[in-house]
């Protein structure tokens, strides 16, 4: 264990040091020029990356949202059998609510890719 | 085996780098990224315990926080977004009118 | 008694939000007036349905959730500040440029993260009350979609608010370590008993209240409270000033109740609730001094108040907390209204200048805003003035003399803000022509409900104290 533990503090610390070195021992001389992305003299097209458009943000939104709500599934299963007529009861209003969420995601066009 | 005690340690470690981050940092998403940082430290620090005490219910604890999480997720990025539409940043200091 | 009959109140409550978010994109009417009368109606059923449990004591889901007095006393506090809420704001969304449907589901989803939060012992069901109320909060406050300021205080709302959570789920995990559990009683059993792990329990405790000090805006984590307070709608407002501090008081009511009984251990806790109620409530009182904005100034008192409702919880008087709790919703509630009164389309008039010669250009708003803020600064014939001397003699029975001094001190700071808005309203010239919308019949009805309140409260306070008593039967004896 101790072992394990001093290989990393001396891997660790030495892979930090190695890149902190340039860093603190290099001259820095900085001007515009050097700042941008490329050095190559010419001016770029465009400003930065590109940012994606807005519409996969509400997909992967919405994606994150059903996918986590669906692990509660898991834990449900477990029990199932013990709890026979009561978890299925608990588990349809369970899914009612995230069917009200998707029809009214639904309804607002969420799901619209061209708008 | 680890011992639970290092993973406890290590969630009280990145508890406080999530702290850290959330103080140093001038981004509204890198800030909110610190905050989930530091839910998934206690996420860690309750599977260690679950672990360390022998019983189940930690395990379920964690289920119900990652689920908060993206819903706080979800909420946060809306309303960054529409920061972003208003003020075209998401600089902590471009966006403040209110003092204080 | 364990019955599933006891979930109907809450779950008419979720029902009735989802409902409601269905109804809004399937019609999607111009007018969403309809959606609050809708919204209206699920609260009185709920009510009712609250008011039949009433002495039968019942719990559900294995014990997690109860529905004694206690709970039913506070689900009729979440309820009627959500009704009110929903009243004054019906006019107010079509005024202000906020006209969406959700915002009526989404309010009663924050009601229903009340309910939960109130009617619990277990730390868990609680922290998912708290984020249900937190997340429909941070929403709510970014409810004005072209405002600038609307989106920035639900920013701060929102990033502070989830920092605060993420204390709580820490805190959470070290009790849930010493205790292997997260009922609050077992917590409280542990703490006293664990003597090689205090310190974790203790480093626990403190971050678990860390996160509630945040969410009901006590002093050290009160800083983000004028900035949402100001920049959220103004109904909204309202909301954050009341239903987060019924609630989160109600989880101290349960918690501390159980926690002051665990005799050696309590007292670290004792001096650093006390430190806190101090500086809430110098803090609260002495920064509102220098505010001009009529919004920052509420903000500031309902934070004060916050630490007067400490000093309760400190006496360990629960129904003088409890009683403060009503007439401060009453109160506050009217103080609002008032300010909602004075605005007309896409306008508010908020700053200080714009109250001066209100009390003759509009003698009726007038004289009802100033009713609310002698109540709140706690003048004999209002309610204000009963709550805070049932506080403060219960605190002088338990022997706390110094914090009593230090809120009569605070108190004597706080009546010169509230009175500066009444001299800006009858003793100043006007400073420029204020026009307001005053087709607004819901916003009146609530004023007038909050003044006869305020009123029956300060001079009749018996049924009440009755209520109140009943409902503090169901805690658990020791």
């Amino acid at each position: 264990m101790i072992e394990l533990f001093l290989v990393f503090l001396i891997f660790g610390s030495l892979g930090i040091l190695l890149i902190l070195m340039n860093k603190i021992l290099g001259p820095r001389k900085t001007n515009p020029k050097k700042e941008k992305p490329f050095e190559c003299g010419s001016p770029y097209l465009q400003d930065k990356v590109n940012t994606l458009p807005i519409k996969y943000y509400l997909v992967a939104v919405l994606f994150l949202l059903f996918d986590i709500e669906v692990v509660f599934f898991f834990p449900w299963a477990m029990i199932f059998r013990e709890m026979q007529p009561k978890a299925f009861i608990i588990m349809f209003f369970y899914i009612v609510i995230l069917l009200v969420g998707f029809v009214y995601a639904w309804k607002k066009g969420a799901f619209e890719w061209e708008r | 085996m680890i011992q639970p005690i290092y993973f406890i340690i290590l969630s009280l470690i990145i508890f406080v780098l999530g702290i850290i981050a959330f103080f140093i940092k001038r981004d509204l998403i890198t800030m909110f990224m610190a905050v989930e940082v530091m839910l998934n430290a206690a996420n860690l620090a309750f599977i260690a315990l679950t672990k360390a005490i022998g019983i189940i219910d930690g395990q379920i604890i964690v289920l119900f926080v990652i689920t908060v999480a993206a819903a706080e997720a979800a909420v946060g990025l809306a309303i960054i977004l529409l920061i972003f539409r208003q003020k075209k940043t998401i600089r902590t200091e471009d966006i403040q009118v209110m003092k204080g | 008694m364990n019955s599933i009959m006891a979930a109907v109140p809450l779950l008419t409550v979720v029902v009735g939000s989802l409902f409601l978010l269905i109804l809004e994109v399937f019609l999607n009417r111009e007018n969403k007036s309809y959606l609050g009368y809708i919204s209206l109606t699920f609260l009185v059923i709920c009510g009712i349905i609250c008011t039949s449990f009433w002495n039968k004591d019942y719990s559900y889901f294995n014990g997690s959730l109860h529905l004694d007095n206690l709970s039913i006393f506070f689900y009729i506090i979440s309820l009627l500040t959500i009704g009110f809420v929903i009243l004054i704001s019906l006019k107010y969304l079509f005024l202000q440029e906020a006209n969406h449907g959700e915002f009526f589901a989404l309010i009663l989803f924050a009601l229903s993260g009340m309910m939960i939060m109130v009617s619990s012992t277990d730390l868990l069901i609680i922290f998912l009350g708290l984020e249900l109320l937190s997340i429909s909060s941070y929403i709510l406050a970014g409810f004005r979609l072209k405002d600038v300021r609307s989106s920035e205080s639900a920013i701060k709302y929102f990033l502070l608010g989830s920092f605060a959570s993420a204390f709580l789920v820490f805190g959470m995990a070290f009790l849930f370590g010493i205790s292997h559990s997260t009922s609050l009683l077992a917590i409280v059993q542990h703490l006293q008993s664990g003597t090689s792990f205090k310190l974790i329990g203790f480093m626990g405790l403190g971050l678990v209240l860390a996160g509630f000090g945040f969410k009901i805006a006590l002093a050290p984590f009160h800083m983000w409270a004028p900035d949402v307070y100001e920049g959220a709608p103004t109904p909204v407002t309202t909301f954050f000033s009341i239903g987060p501090k019924a609630a989160g008081f109600a989880v101290f009511l349960r918690f501390f109740h159980i926690y002051w009984h665990s005799l050696e251990s309590s007292q670290a806790i004792f001096w650093l609730l006390w430190v806190i109620a101090v500086l809430t409530m110098i803090i609260g009182n002495l920064a509102a001094l220098r505010q001009t904005n009529i919004k920052r100034i509420l903000a500031y008192s309902s934070i004060a108040h916050g630490g007067y409702l400490m000093v309760a919880v400190l006496a360990q008087d629960y129904t003088s907390l409890m009683f403060y709790l009503v007439v401060y919703l009453f109160m506050n509630i009217g103080a609002f209204s008032a300010v909602i009164a004075l605005s007309k389309k896409n306008k508010e008039f908020l700053e200080l200048d714009d109250y001066s010669g209100i009390g003759f250009q509009y003698p009726w708003i007038g004289a009802l805003f100033s009713v609310f803020l002698f109540s709140l600064a706690g003048f004999p014939p209002t309610g204000g003035f009963l709550a805070k001397f049932y506080v403060f003699s219960a605190a002088v029975r338990q022997g706390l003399v110094p914090l009593v001094i230090i809120s009569v001190l605070t108190c004597l700071v706080s009546v010169f803000y509230y009175l500066r808005i009444i001299v800006y309203m009858y003793m100043k010239e006007p400073f420029h022509t204020v026009d307001v919308y005053k087709e607004n019949p819901a916003l009146f009805l609530v004023m007038f409900l909050c003044v006869y309140e305020v009123f029956q409260l300060g001079i009749n306070p018996g049924s009440i104290l009755v209520l109140i008593r009943q409902a503090l039967i169901s805690l658990p004896v020791f």
